[in-house]
């Protein structure tokens, strides 16, 4: 997913397109770039988020502008791959949303005429397609050139020398808004919102000249009327699309994200070819932090490898003896301590291998092999789908390990993930609202489940919540139960329930209100905890991840039932890249 | 012109097939139906679509979220009735604005033949009108609404899509639709009766078998699986990317297989047949006539005809389905249907079952060489 804004009028084109650009970040942010046209085509482009960067005011001139922000998937996210594209003489400039799916015959074709090409990319091709047809006409020429392209795209095109950007569309969302004397598109409503609220969507096939007084919609060479619509959305609406939440929203794409995951390292096969060692270090922080925990103990249950798992922030202080691999685990790629714990590694001469869900991000540079997740960009603060995603890579590590004994249960994951979606928790929610401290517990592989439903918890609901393993509990903390302190409980079926349920009966005797989180149909756990929450019966790995879904979940209705500020939630930033 | 789309109902009569989602939701030729109605309003240049959900909501709302045109969501908490619902949507509405249930197909040209209206309804001509609001229509203008009559006056019912104006939003304090357009007529609104081309409704499970095989009339043809060697494929097929077809397989169009499916080798896909993604047909089985949802699983030398397999279902080597007639109760309704069998989400059988004319709810287990045949509950063991 990418986003495209363009416009033309009497305003400074480039600023506006910029904050256009910055409304659209939440379809991709690693890299951006943007074209003017004032008597020749200049371009501007860079690899990062636009909010980081920006652009220094009086770069670009002109009135007509066009920018595209990257979240890119084929071909990494560099300087010379962030869009716009330009022809072999620079008097050309496209920007592109979608996919070119035969852009290699294109390209191979356009060669053989001697088209130099700068780039990677599919969208280049469009460029130089421009070009051939390029007679004075950009309209013509572009109306020409699209002929030829199969597969999604929506494109916005500018020439040196010509008063209008040229817009065509197919298979990819693309809406024209109409200002006073200015003339906005982009991928879809959000950036149109401050300027207009009037806005002109075009159908699949059409291509439209936009002047800054006028639009010309053409289909198949003929000129069609598209009606005037009004937008009555606020800007946010938009971009969640009607969840409440970016984390709901994001929860919800969980049973996707886990599955494309998966697949995508089935697709790739990289990671069979990968030897893994038998002695892993893994660094990383937060949430990563606890999906590291999680490979721990599967990969010692399922394999013979000895995994330990150290904070990225600790690393610098304490460095165990590392001999074989490290690897790092980073949503955004930029967290400054994992950062520094690679170069550390390297240093010693270990494999480093970086799970990220950011393509070109820092450590996968500077990482030997990187791994991605296929989560999307994620905009809530507390990761949701992130964490979901490194467990997939995580549990495809143990899968390979354990030479694909786990394929067909973890083809089949994203099913049990969906059905816990579907949990109303109204019960526990109920019970957690009006406690200010509470306790996850877990055994096994649930402990640093426990970890990261409390630290979830934590995140957003502002309740002083503490994870810890079920064992550890009477070891102190045990002094601060009461019937004020609630304590989430998972009890899935396993070698940790039997254990599990002695130690709730000790909680239930100390008075502490018990949420039971326990296998569907488990009539035991149900009659001694307070409220039952059933997940699917599954295999362990699984389990896992139901039961973190569920927490999740418990702690997003908790914070929704406070009324807190789960988007932003306070004194927190997205990722952390100072030490 | 706005359009108001009411998909917050959960469509109790399609039980077990709506656990997990809401009647709007349910796939007919590998879409929802909601998914027709927002194409339908798009071609005709309607863009300001507003969608009442409720029941499962964010199944919808995800959905609604993918596809890549903007619509406006509106939540109704509780599902107090098809008037309520609109009323929930009252303060969006600007001034003549489409009413359209989100569960019922209905074409493009009906929609283009209606918006030129104001104050008209959409009629269809039904055999069966008393499970629908059968209509008293005089000189083209629609007298009365009658909801579900034991004796219709005649054959034509409402197809409960209406082009309205805003004052329409006077006549909500009744709890359903039809009532508040009574209303309105008797208080000398007049209310034109436009016929529709092609309006389609699934009431009772079975009914999704006819609407998937009229819908894949309009099939495109589209190949982006992989196709083994020696596959016979005729008529309209629409295959899915990353798919499969195994070597010496047949299928006879019209038939939509979706994304990631494994089918066979040596199967046989015969008309009428609609197979979700990432599902697997494994060898020497035949399917016919059904609607297979997603992530389900039908074992080898397996005979699968006139059923709807819900999402997550394993149905076990050799299993049979078997249709003939018989008497169900749903909703305190006694009604005769023939079809092969209706089986819910996550259910599993072992191998050589036979389904006779039975609706299995979801989760259900079921041992091996049992006949299934009639209702059964949610969660049962068949043993």
């Amino acid at each position: 997913m990418c986003g495209i804004v363009g416009y033309i009028g009497w305003r400074e084109a480039a600023p506006l397109v910029i904050e256009g650009l910055k409304r659209l970040e939440y379809r991709g942010y690693d890299s951006f770039g943007i074209a003017t046209e004032n008597g020749e085509i200049s371009v501007f482009k860079k690899s990062g988020r636009i909010s980081e960067n920006g652009l220094a005011p009086g770069t670009l001139a002109g009135h007509i502008g066009i920018g595209h922000t990257r979240w890119a998937t084929h071909g990494v996210p560099n300087d010379s791959n962030a869009h716009p594209h330009t022809d072999c003489t620079g008097a050309i400039a496209v920007v592109h949303n979608g996919i070119i799916e035969n852009y290699a015959v294109l390209k191979r074709k356009l060669i053989e005429k001697g088209h130099r090409f700068k780039s990677e990319t599919d969208t280049e091709v469009i460029a130089h397609l421009v070009e051939e047809y390029f007679q004075g006409d950009l309209l013509v020429a572009v109306t020409g050139a699209v002929r030829h392209l199969e597969g999604s795209y929506a494109i916005l095109v500018i020439a040196k020398d010509d008063p209008r950007i040229v817009a065509a569309r197919k298979s990819s969302p693309l809406v024209l808004g109409i200002g006073d004397g200015e003339v906005l598109c982009a991928s879809d409503v959000t950036p149109l919102l401050e300027h207009t609220q009037r806005a002109v969507y075009l159908e699949d096939g059409d291509i439209a000249a936009l002047t800054p007084s006028r639009i010309d919609v053409y289909h198949d060479g003929l000129p069609v009327e598209r009606s005037v619509t009004g937008i009555e959305w606020s800007v946010d609406d938009a971009k969640k699309g009607g969840f409440e939440h970016y984390m709901l929203k994001e929860i919800y794409e969980q049973p996707e994200v886990f599955y494309n995951t998966i697949k995508a390292l089935e697709k790739d096969g990289r990671l069979p070819m990968l030897r893994i060692p038998t002695e892993i270090t893994v660094v990383a922080c937060g949430t990563s932090y606890h999906a590291a925990l999680i490979f721990r103990y599967l990969a010692q249950e399922y394999s013979a490898k000895r995994v330990s798992v150290e904070f990225a922030s600790e690393f610098r202080y304490y460095t165990p003896p590392l001999r074989e691999m490290v690897i790092a685990v980073t949503q955004s790629g930029e967290t400054a301590d994992t950062l520094t714990a690679v170069e550390k590694a390297k240093a010693r001469n270990c494999s480093t291998l970086a799970i990220t869900n950011v393509l070109g991000s820092t450590v996968s540079r500077s990482a030997d092999w990187t791994v991605f997740t296929c989560a999307g960009p994620e905009i809530s603060v507390a990761a949701t789908k992130s964490f979901i995603a490194q467990l997939a890579v995580f549990m495809g590590m143990v899968n390979v390990m354990a030479d694909g004994k786990f394929t067909e249960i973890l083809a089949h994951a994203h099913l049990s993930i969906e059905r816990v979606l579907q949990e109303e928790l109204g019960a526990a929610v109920a019970l957690l609202a009006g406690a200010a401290e509470m306790f996850y517990v877990g055994r096994g592989v649930f402990y640093p489940v426990a970890l990261e439903g409390a630290l979830k918890m934590k995140e957003i609901s502002y309740i002083h919540a503490e994870g810890y393993a079920a064992g550890e509990l009477k070891h102190g903390p045990f002094a601060l139960l009461s019937p004020k302190t609630p304590v989430v409980a998972i009890c899935t079926p396993g070698r940790t329930y039997a254990v599990m349920l002695s130690n709730v009966k000790e909680m239930k005797a100390r008075g502490a209100p018990v949420i039971g989180i326990g296998a569907e149909g488990d009539t035991e756990v149900e009659s001694i905890v307070d409220v039952f929450v059933p997940v699917p019966e599954d295999h362990l790995m699984v389990q896992t991840l139901t039961v973190s879904v569920v927490l999740q979940l418990l702690a997003y209705r908790t914070a929704n039932a406070l009324k807190r500020d789960i988007d932003k939630p306070r004194n927190l930033a997205k990722s952390v890249t100072v030490e | 012109m706005q359009a108001v789309i009411l998909a917050a109902g959960e469509g109790r009569r399609l039980r077990p097939l709506t656990h997990a989602v809401p009647k709007a939701m349910m796939p007919v030729a590998n879409r929802p139906i909601l998914d027709y109605i927002v194409r339908a309003l798009e071609k005709n240049g309607i863009r300001e679509i507003i969608v009442v959900v409720g029941y499962k909501k964010e199944q919808v709302i995800r959905h609604l979220n993918a596809l890549d045109i903007p619509v406006k969501i509106v939540v109704q908490e509780r599902q107090l009735g098809t008037a309520h619902a609109l009323k929930c949507a009252a303060s969006l509405i600007t001034g003549e604005f489409l009413l359209l249930p989100g569960d019922n197909y209905i074409d493009t040209a009906s929609i283009a033949r209606i918006m030129r209206e104001k104050n008209a309804v959409l009629t269809w001509d039904h055999p069966y009108p008393s499970n629908f609001g059968v209509l008293t229509i005089r000189d083209g203008y629609v007298r009365q609404v009658i909801e579900k009559p034991e004796d219709a006056p005649g054959f034509t019912v409402s197809t409960g899509i209406f082009s309205l104006e805003a004052s329409f939003l006077n006549y909500l304090d009744e709890t359903e639709i039809p009532n508040a357009v009574n209303a309105m007529i008797a208080a000398g609104t007049p209310l034109k009766a436009v016929p529709a081309e092609n309006w389609q409704d699934a009431i009772f499970p079975w009914d999704l078998l006819r609407l998937n095989a009229a819908l894949l009339q309009g099939v495109r043809q589209e190949r982006a699986g992989r196709i083994g060697a020696s596959v016979v494929i005729r008529g309209p097929v629409s295959i899915g990317r990353g798919t499969t077809i195994g070597p010496n397989s047949t299928v006879l169009g019209p038939v939509v297989i979706g994304e990631d499916c494994e089918i066979g080798p040596n199967c046989v896909v015969l008309p009428g047949t609609s197979i979700g993604d990432r599902t697997r047909v494994e060898p020497f089985t035949l399917i016919g006539h059904s609607v297979i949802f997603e992530d389900v699983c039908i074992g080898s030398h397996a005979r699968v005809t006139d059923a709807v397999v819900g999402t997550g279902t394993h149905v076990g080597d050799h299993a049979t389905t078997f249709a003939r007639a018989s008497v169900f109760s749903i909703e305190d309704e006694l009604i005769r249907a023939k079809f092969g069998a209706i089986i819910g989400d996550n259910v599993c059988s072992a191998p050589f079952c036979i389904f006779k004319n039975c609706i299995v709810g979801n989760d259900v287990r079921i041992d091996e060489g049992k006949t299934v045949s009639g209702e059964i509950p949610d969660g049962a063991r068949i043993i």
